[in-house]
């Protein structure tokens, strides 16, 4: 579920867990070095995380289940009758 | 107990910092306002819809429009944001907003990326063009930044869960900080009050993957306002006339649009008689004028629709590319492009999202003043005078300005905490902190999305009647009573949304009151024992009001031309 934070870019800085539109990040400076997703089904995929993040650290991860549904647009004309 | 970590003095509060709260705090602060306060559930420089951008302002401009407002009028009560609502308001919106688009431009946002003036979207073919073509992708930090320059208190993560009346008037707010993992309240005592929350979700199943709640073409973190008006005796319109959006199928977006492309049955032909070929400066207003077009197809067996860009010349492609950064949709971007979507070559499926409040709920007038002395209110959340950004902008400016001059005459509360209304919330709250074993607040949530949607449901496929709007009003009491006894929260940010819940509660409350009194068939509000418009009906306008003892009155009124 998104987002996803790769620690090898991450900073923490903690700008993701401040701007979160959502509010599902919780970081614990004392004891993280970087912030925890913790509540990712309240994502609702805004990206102000992935543009805001300093490092380019962060990338969505769109859930199966909200697959964009999609066709060739080439396909989109009057199916041949079957003999 | 929460403990109270702060208490605060104010002229003017503002709760939730989008695009009306900020232009509200801004204009409140240029008329003398000294203590402007902005609550904000996130971060002011990405809250609300607006987060990451948005593409049309409604709007006219003499030097592009011409002298005549009327036909801008007419092309924009027409659209999307214009169903319902008083046209006295959406005329004056069209008069002032050009001197908001030159102030944003000033501040910093890009209103005119080509260089010049240009209207495209949402618009019927030969007919005038009311949005504003622009880039809002630095709208939220130049917002932010003006609020800054203006000497606004902006706390975010501090969600606002009561608003306090004394003597007929709002008086105060309550917040919990949810800055920490460990919930306190903060108590702010102010004379004037702007409610800009948003628009509000999560109300019914939702309507592309019912097993998720915050799969949302808007922000879904916004229910509040109308609920915070309704508890404190303000007045509700067109609740009961439902919204639905629409657009990309299974993740949710918003932004339809700012794609270029035509709707499509899966035999090429066109849905709409709108367009047949992609055209930049309408795209496809099929589904803005047949609202139920995506549904119906699937109900026929003609369906899916789809829209197909595949026509567009590889500019229009590159310009249409752009423009979605400009509206915001970078993450559907990035999800395309991983998955090899590509527009030039792909169509994608759209269909109807489920409803929501989007310009539906309080009653104003020309300054977003409420039926309660110093409640404002600004945006999504109004429920007479339009909606989205280019509206939300103008009337939190207005508020803003009138609530500072009305402030400069009135105090807050001089004992917030003992409030009955704040007393009571505060203790409500405490208790779901003090629970370890209950519901938790995705359960009340769901519970409620299913009643939402089987007693209350919308056209053209589903109906309400008395005996199902009864039935929905007894089943959400006895949902709320449970939730009251038995609901729990762990930490700042469960706690939020327990509160949250409550105010859909509300909201829902609302929706099926009025729902009961329009006792006709108008758009998709579909009674089954009602089947008719009423032509009586087609110039009023239903308010709907609960009282400080709990009852609810309903009265109509003529909508202002």
């Amino acid at each position: 579920m998104p987002p996803v934070i790769d620690p090898s870019k991450c900073v923490g800085c903690g700008t993701c867990a401040d701007i979160c539109n959502s509010n599902i990040f919780v970081f614990d400076r004392s004891r993280d070095k970087m912030p925890q997703v913790k509540f990712p089904e309240e994502c609702w995929h805004c990206d102000s995380c992935v543009l805001d993040c300093p490092k380019g650290a962060i990338t969505l991860r769109i859930p199966l289940a909200f697959t964009l549904l999609h066709v060739d647009a080439g396909s989109l004309k009057p199916q041949e009758a079957k003999s | 107990m929460i403990p109270v970590s702060k208490t605060i003095d104010a002229d003017v509060v503002i709760v939730g910092g989008g695009i009306g709260g900020a232009m509200a705090a801004i204009a409140a602060s240029e008329s003398g306002a000294k203590r402007v306060v902005v609550l904000e559930k996130c971060h002011v420089k990405r809250s609300g819809s607006g987060a990451t951008g948005n593409d049309h302002f409604s709007c006219y401009i003499p030097e592009v429009h011409g002298d005549d407002v009327e036909p801008v009028l007419t092309a924009l009560m027409n659209s999307l944001v214009g169903q319902a609502k008083d046209v006295e308001l959406m005329r004056l919106h069209l008069l002032e907003s050009f001197d908001i688009v030159k102030k944003w431009e000033e501040w910093g946002i890009n209103m005119r990326p080509l260089g010049r003036w240009n209207f495209q979207g949402h618009a019927l073919p030969g007919k005038p063009r009311a949005f504003l073509k622009f880039d809002g992708r630095k709208q939220k930090a130049v917002l932010a930044e003006q609020m800054k320059k203006h000497g606004v208190t902006v706390l975010n993560h501090h969600p606002v869960v009561e608003l306090a009346k004394e003597n007929g008037r709002v008086c105060g707010a309550l917040a919990i900080d949810a800055s920490t993992p460990d919930p306190s309240f903060v108590l702010v005592s102010a004379p004037c009050v702007i409610l800009s929350t948003g628009l509000t979700h999560r109300l019914y199943v939702n309507g592309t993957t019912p097993n998720y709640l915050f799969n949302t073409a808007h922000c879904p973190n916004n229910a509040g306002g109308q609920a915070l008006g309704w508890r404190i005796g303000a007045s509700m319109v067109n609740m009961e006339i439902p919204y639905t959006h629409a657009g990309t199928k299974y993740l949710q977006r918003a932004g339809k649009a700012t794609w270029i492309g035509v709707y499509r049955y899966p035999d090429g032909k066109p849905l709409g008689p709108f367009v047949t070929k992609p055209d930049p400066e309408y795209g496809d207003v099929t589904s803005d004028i047949w609202n139920s077009a995506f549904l119906d197809v699937m109900h026929n067996g003609r369906g899916p629709a789809y829209l197909d860009c595949s026509e567009n010349t590889p500019e229009t492609l590159a310009y249409m590319r752009k423009a979605m950064f400009d509206e915001g949709l970078s993450a559907l971007i990035a999800y395309m492009d991983a998955k090899g979507i590509d527009p030039a070559r792909h169509a994608v499926e759209f269909t109807r999202f489920e409803p929501i409040l989007h310009g539906r709920g309080l009653d104003v007038d020309k300054n977003g003043q409420t039926t309660v002395p110093g409640l404002y209110a600004a945006g999504d959340m109004v429920g007479n005078a339009g909606c989205g950004l280019g509206l939300a902008a103008w009337m939190g400016w207005r508020a803003g300005h009138a609530a500072a001059a009305d402030a400069a005459n009135s105090t807050g509360s001089a004992d917030l905490a003992s409030n009955p209304a704040i007393k009571a919330k505060m203790e409500l709250l405490s208790s779901f902190m003090s629970r370890n074993i209950g519901a938790e607040w995705q359960e009340a949530n769901i519970a409620l999305t299913q009643i939402m949607s089987d007693y209350a449901n919308v056209g053209p496929y589903n109906v309400r009647s008395e005996t199902l709007l009864k039935a929905g009003l007894g089943y959400l009491a006895q949902l709320r009573e449970e939730t009251n006894a038995s609901m729990k929260a762990s930490c700042s940010h469960t706690l939020m949304r327990a509160a949250e819940v409550l105010d859909l509660f509300d909201c829902a409350e609302c929706i099926m009151r009025s729902a009961l009194e329009r006792k006709e068939t108008r758009g998709n509000h579909k009674r089954s024992d009602y089947t008719f418009t009423n032509p009586l009906l087609a110039d009023k306008m239903l308010d709907v009001t609960r009282k400080d003892d709990g009852s609810v009155v309903t009265s109509w009124r003529n909508m202002k031309h």
